[in-house]
């Protein structure tokens, strides 16, 4: 009896090992396979390519990376993703990608794999990831298509989050007893304020030039103002008076910004801050790192940084790059392993104090990484509030996107009237909308 | 090599009749008949990109003709340290296109770049170049890259002109004015026209320059047709679209080229002529 009871216990040891070796190491099947992932030349996957060797050690699973401009990747993803056999197992894209993608089936849904339980990690903690991000460029399928909702599925997860923020010169502002601007008033006052203070500063530097960085800018001010490209029945508002305001805060800031601001691109407007010819700038949270390099700022140490001003409501932008494993991959399971590896607790943090940025809650609140980045705990505030429908994810967005920022390139340069201006793009969206099938349940 | 050359203008001519999308292959497109066509026919925005073509084209090619062909003239002749002089004029077209929309943005950088700080330095108001002056800034760095091209061709074509013929105008008196009004632009007419014709076809599709410079505005105060197709085919994802507006660009460049070898073979057969009668008499 004593001796079976040994042997029992023996045996459930054994079994106990063998059950814990297979559960502490869920990479064995696949290491030594080699995954080729497609993603941007683009300062969050510059520090990714900085942690893939930890990845590599931890799993045995080799990355091999194809890094290309964000232009070319996404042309390069256009071809490959229409193969049959791809060579890409996994990939980084932006979120108007995945309107395409999903809509041509091109990305896998993440289903199977978070109910593999071979691959997907108890531990993961995926309402630790931010919310808006998921939606924005995780989501397909759900409200309006592109948003949160109940015949929505995952098909990406957010890598690389950006949102807007606003950037300020502390010194310029105690100088002159400056508060920092908390609604849009304020900081339209502030704005035009600034090149009387400080002759030869621009108050504000934003992207104007011609087409998506017009159309950028302007998007940027119509949600906090309350704005929306269109309503619930794909009716464009653009024109409406929250998107009238917008243009003249537009107008406003590229009026009292630096000299030439008209014609500034995302460059130029980030240029203008870092060589001190302007006093504030409102856009993505990744130029965070610049503005902390000396090989490159004149104003290192000298900015504090701001949620983005309040109008009506809170409602930053969202941006970056999700990631997602295209349907004709050739190791799907092992690019899911590392996709969840990448966005996992663990991941995110290494990522970000490799100078990436996070995308997820605890990660912005993590002490050592505040401790590096004291900017940190501000971002994470301003992510909470980031809104994934600042502009329509839709096929047909590419064009409409142009036209808006075209129009409202002419209203910065040209005197257009910015109620004609808006009015045009309203009624030409219509058109785009009505051709694109969108009217078809209408009546 | 027939169905080589042709393959891809085929290709092109079936896409733009039909409704195609860059996920999809060719065959899975839709068929629309001329709708691409008629679409652009009536696109405000399509023939506002025509017009700054047009005008882009025609300012470049006439002003790097004038200047080009005037160089030639004046640098035709036996100076110590010519070949250097000749290898540096070339330099500005062997520089990548992208390099040199990123050079002259930099330079017409309305506080860092160099014009600004000069005028500023001689206590002028700044220009914004790049905003108001959009198109005559893309206009200046396509003439300071592509002036240099008619300057070899034109120069290659002097210096193979028939010595007997300016030797004989010589002793007959003529001045240096007349020897270029009479002998050598007549002479080196073909070549010009030649070298005219290939300036204006490349002007037609010059894109990277001006994409890296302004990226078609102020509005569409830039945008011209190759960049229009490059955005409509990358951005608005038409490809049926992209290739009809390839094709109205193909239509526009065929006819250009049709008229000026007309007028070089006119201009030939008016020679001919004179030169007959002159036997005669």
């Amino acid at each position: 009896m004593l001796n079976l009871s040994k042997t029992l216990r023996c045996l459930t040891v054994a079994t106990a090992m063998v059950a814990s070796v297979a559960i502490a190491d869920p990479y064995e099947e696949y290491a030594g396979t080699t995954l080729i992932v497609n993603f941007p030349a683009h300062p969050h996957y510059d520090a990714v390519r900085k942690i893939l060797p930890e990845f590599t050690r931890e799993t045995g699973i080799e990355v091999e990376v194809d890094q290309l401009p964000y232009l070319k990747m996404r042309e390069r993803q256009t071809l490959e993703l229409g193969q049959d056999e791809g060579d890409y197992d996994l990939i980084a894209y932006v979120v108007f990608s995945k309107a395409d993608y999903v809509y041509a089936d091109q990305l896998e849904n993440l289903a199977r794999y978070f109910m593999n339980p071979k691959l997907s990690d108890p531990s993961y903690d995926a309402d630790d990831l931010i919310d808006g991000y998921v939606y924005n460029i995780g989501f397909a399928g759900g409200t309006k298509g592109y948003l949160e909702g109940k015949t929505g599925s995952l098909f990406g997860i957010p890598y690389g989050s950006e949102t807007s923020i606003l950037g300020y010169r502390k010194d310029i502002f105690e100088k002159h007893g400056l508060e920092v601007p908390e609604n849009y008033d304020q900081l339209l006052d502030i704005a035009c304020k600034i090149p009387e203070l400080e002759p030869g500063m621009g108050g504000l530097s934003s992207r104007a030039a011609s087409g998506h960085h017009a159309s950028h800018a302007f998007l940027l001010h119509l949600a906090p103002l309350g704005g929306r490209v269109f309503d619930d029945s794909w009716n464009p508002i653009v024109n409406n008076e929250a998107g009238v305001q917008a243009a003249n805060a537009l107008k406003t800031i590229v009026d009292c910004g630096p000299e030439g601001s008209a014609s500034f691109g995302f460059g130029e407007a980030l240029g203008s801050f870092l060589a001190g010819d302007t006093a504030m700038f409102l856009d993505t949270t990744v130029v965070a790192g610049q503005i902390d390099d000396p090989a490159k700022s004149k104003v290192v140490g000298k900015v504090g940084w701001a949620m983005h001003p309040m109008g009506t409501r809170r409602g930053s932008q969202t941006g970056g790059f999700g990631i997602g494993i295209p349907k004709n991959a050739e190791n799907k399971d092992a690019a899911f392993l590392l996709m969840q590896w990448l966005t996992s607790k663990k991941g995110d943090k290494l990522v970000a104090l490799a100078g990436g940025n996070p995308s997820r809650f605890s990660t912005h609140e993590d002490a050592e990484v505040n401790a590096r980045f004291p900017h940190m705990a501000t971002f994470g505030e301003a992510l909470k509030h980031a809104d994934p429908d600042w502009r329509p994810i839709i096929p047909v967005w590419g064009k409409i996107n142009a036209d808006l920022g075209t129009t409202l390139s002419k209203v910065l340069t040209e005197d257009l009237d910015i109620q004609e201006a808006l009015d045009g793009v309203a009624e030409r969206t219509k058109a785009v909308m009505e051709e694109a099938g969108y009217y078809t349940w209408s009546n | 090599m027939v169905l080589a050359l042709l393959y891809p203008l085929g290709y092109m001519v079936y896409g733009s009749f039909r409704d195609w999308d860059p996920s999809q292959s060719l065959s899975e497109s839709t068929f629309v008949g001329l709708k691409n066509y008629i679409t652009l026919w009536n696109d405000p925005n399509f023939h506002e990109s025509t017009l700054v073509t047009l005008k882009f084209a025609l300012s470049v090619v006439t002003v790097e003709m004038l200047i080009g062909v005037g160089l030639a003239l004046l640098l035709d002749r036996k100076l110590r340290g010519m070949s250097v002089l000749r290898t540096l004029f070339i330099l500005p077209m062997m520089i990548a296109p992208v390099v040199v929309g990123l050079i002259w943005r930099y330079m017409y950088h309305p506080t860092l770049g160099v014009f600004n700080r000069g005028i500023k330095g001689v206590g002028l108001e700044p220009v914004d170049w790049l905003g108001q002056h959009a198109l005559l800034s893309v206009i200046i760095a396509d003439i300071w890259q592509w002036t240099p091209f008619i300057f070899i061709l034109s120069l290659a074509a002097l210096q193979s002109l028939p010595r007997s013929a300016l030797e004989a105008a010589r002793i007959d008196g003529a001045t240096g004015w007349q020897q270029i009004i009479h002998i050598k632009l007549p002479l080196m007419m073909p070549v010009l026209i030649v070298t005219c014709l290939l300036r204006l076809i490349d002007a037609f599709k010059v894109l990277e320059v001006i994409l890296v410079m302004t990226e078609g505005g102020p509005g569409l105060s830039t945008e011209i047709m190759a960049l229009r197709i490059s955005r409509t085919a990358t951005e608005f994802r038409e490809l049926g679209v992209a290739a009809a507006m390839s094709n109205y660009l193909l239509i526009m460049l065929l006819i250009l080229t049709v008229l000026m070898l007309v007028y070089n073979r006119y201009m030939e057969y008016r020679a001919s002529r004179a030169m007959r009668v002159a036997q005669e008499n």
